[in-house]
């Protein structure tokens, strides 16, 4: 992993969170390389003990977080609430659910009610 | 031509028969390892007759590497890759759906407009105009109610809006009216752009294994070497089997001489269920986009949709190993029913069968610990099946 082109930009955060490293290299590629998302960077979020993903999709302005966890982790409300605040109360969270054998999984996580587009 | 309206006409090489037969060529071989015969000869018959082959077996020797933060084994040979994925499905590469396309899609990227789509590139079309077909029909279903009112306001007379019928698109008479390639206007400023930012393209992807996929190549088929990432050095057999399950376990404090090793170890419940159904000549694959753990298919993804979605549940044997256990396991204390229905309504929305698979961890005081030492220790592990599918009284006479 440590020979991994985008080892450098995580290796600030990776060490001081070992258990969440692996959710948080996996989604970071996923993002990077295959969403193609631009100006991508890390952010820490101690108190979820974990480094989240900041980013803008290609041709658009808003900048997106996705907060990386493993699917053998329990996620409560709590913790997704400080995560919204850390993050200084973006309007919606993207939550990537990562996997042993590389699948990635997203959903999208707002504050309240959300009507559906269509 | 839309990828979402249901197409009868054939088109050319690429209609159903072609792809099948394709499919068949190139995913002909369920197994890594090739039976080899040779050409038919005197010798030969000679042989068979007193009960002697000639096959020879052909091993493709893969190489993968162990990355314990990932908890997997990446292999980073193309061909390795595509001889694992060819024959049995293994692994996934970790920016692509299925078989590592990375590299192929940023070089169709690039060709702009290339003729051979990846099944992301496909997928992402399909999205794009069901999307599209959605907008069409909400816009046309609010213009008939708008119709309805304005009836109703001018001349009295109620209408019910129709939610079906000649002015509303269905899915089989939609037709899209932008071209599907929103990118084409911007063709003519592209092959300009090109040769300024065309740098060799490296190819970042790897297949990724799970821990139990690579040591079921390792220890049942024999066509996988796991080198360790520093040294790049082979690793032995029983250090993997060692390794496999710590990686699983919390880091060692530095007091700690060698760990403990347990039976309600994810790696070996996890590795009970995968190695049952793939023995039974199932292709297992991960199943997180279903809720589950695993799926299953007959032949591979890509023949027809997984038939089953198991989730596994591990049993102890002795509930005092549960409450000593310093491994939270998931799924050990029983499923609520809100849970299990949940779970059971979105498989039964995609045409899957719920199959919960109970593994049964051995207790501590009929078998030693020294056990987990080799893979011996898996011959006390039992697999027992529940299916469950929802039963209905009203629509299931029969």
């Amino acid at each position: 992993m440590e020979k991994h082109p985008s080892y450098p930009a995580l290796a600030a955060i990776i060490p001081k969170y070992p258990r969440a490293a692996g959710g948080l290299f996996q989604a970071y590629n996923d993002i990077l390389y295959s969403q193609q998302w631009v100006d991508v960077g890390v952010v820490d979020l101690p108190e979820c003990g974990r480094g989240a993903i900041k980013g803008r999709k290609r041709d658009t302005e808003t900048t997106l977080y996705v907060v990386p966890c493993s699917l053998a982790e329990t996620v409560s409300f709590s913790w997704l609430q400080t995560a919204f605040k850390l993050l200084a109360e973006p309007e919606e969270i993207y939550l990537a659910v990562t996997s042993e054998d590389a699948s990635i999984v997203y959903y999208k996580i707002s504050l309240g009610i959300v009507k559906p587009p269509v | 031509m839309s990828l979402i309206t249901p197409s009868n006409r054939s088109r050319g090489p690429h209609k159903g028969g072609f792809r099948r037969n394709e499919n068949n060529r190139i995913y002909g071989n369920p197994f890594p390892l090739l039976f080899v015969e040779p050409p038919p000869s005197r010798t030969k018959s000679v042989l068979n007759l007193l009960g002697l082959s000639l096959t020879r077996l052909e091993n493709p020797h893969c190489e993968g590497i162990f990355d314990p933060t990932t908890r997997s084994v990446w292999v980073s040979n193309q061909s390795d890759s595509l001889v694992l994925w060819r024959r049995g499905f293994y692994g996934k590469g970790d920016l692509s759906r299925s078989e590592p396309s990375w590299l192929a899609r940023q070089i169709n990227l690039r060709k702009m407009g290339g003729k051979q789509l990846t099944s992301e590139e496909i997928t992402a079309r399909r999205r794009a105009e069901r999307q599209q077909f959605k907008r069409d029909r909400a816009a046309a279903i609010a213009a008939v109610a708008e119709e309805a009112e304005t009836i109703f306001a001018t001349e009295g007379r109620v209408i019910t809006p129709a939610l079906s019928g000649p002015a509303i698109p269905s899915a089989a008479t939609w037709k899209p009216s932008t071209p599907s390639i929103p990118e084409a206007s911007a063709t003519p400023t592209l092959p300009e752009d090109v040769p300024e930012e065309l740098e060799p393209l490296k190819d970042v992807e790897h297949l990724q294994l799970t821990l139990q996929e690579a040591w079921f190549l390792i220890w049942n088929l024999g066509c996988l070497t796991v080198l360790d990432r520093h040294t790049l050095e082979s690793v032995s057999l029983k250090d993997l089997w060692t390794s496999f399950q710590l990686a699983h376990l919390p880091p060692l404090l530095p007091g700690l001489t060698s760990p403990m090793l347990q039976f309600d170890n994810p790696f070996l419940v996890n590795y009970v269920a995968y190695h049952h159904y793939r023995s039974l000549g199932w292709v297992v694959k991960g199943g997180i986009k279903f809720c589950v753990d695993y799926l299953l298919y007959k032949r591979g993804p890509v023949f027809t949709h997984a038939e089953f979605a198991l989730v596994v549940l591990p049993v102890y044997e002795d509930p005092e190993d549960e409450k000593l256990s310093s491994i939270q396991l998931q799924n050990v204390s029983p499923f609520g029913w809100s849970w299990l229905s949940t779970i059971n309504r979105v498989n039964s929305q995609v045409q899957k069968t719920l199959i919960l698979v109970y593994v049964t961890i051995p207790a501590r005081s009929r078998v030693s610990l020294e056990v987990l030492e080799s893979p011996a220790c898996l011959q006390y592990y039992s697999v027992r099946e529940v299916v469950l599918r929802r039963f209905i009284p009203a629509r299931m006479r029969d």
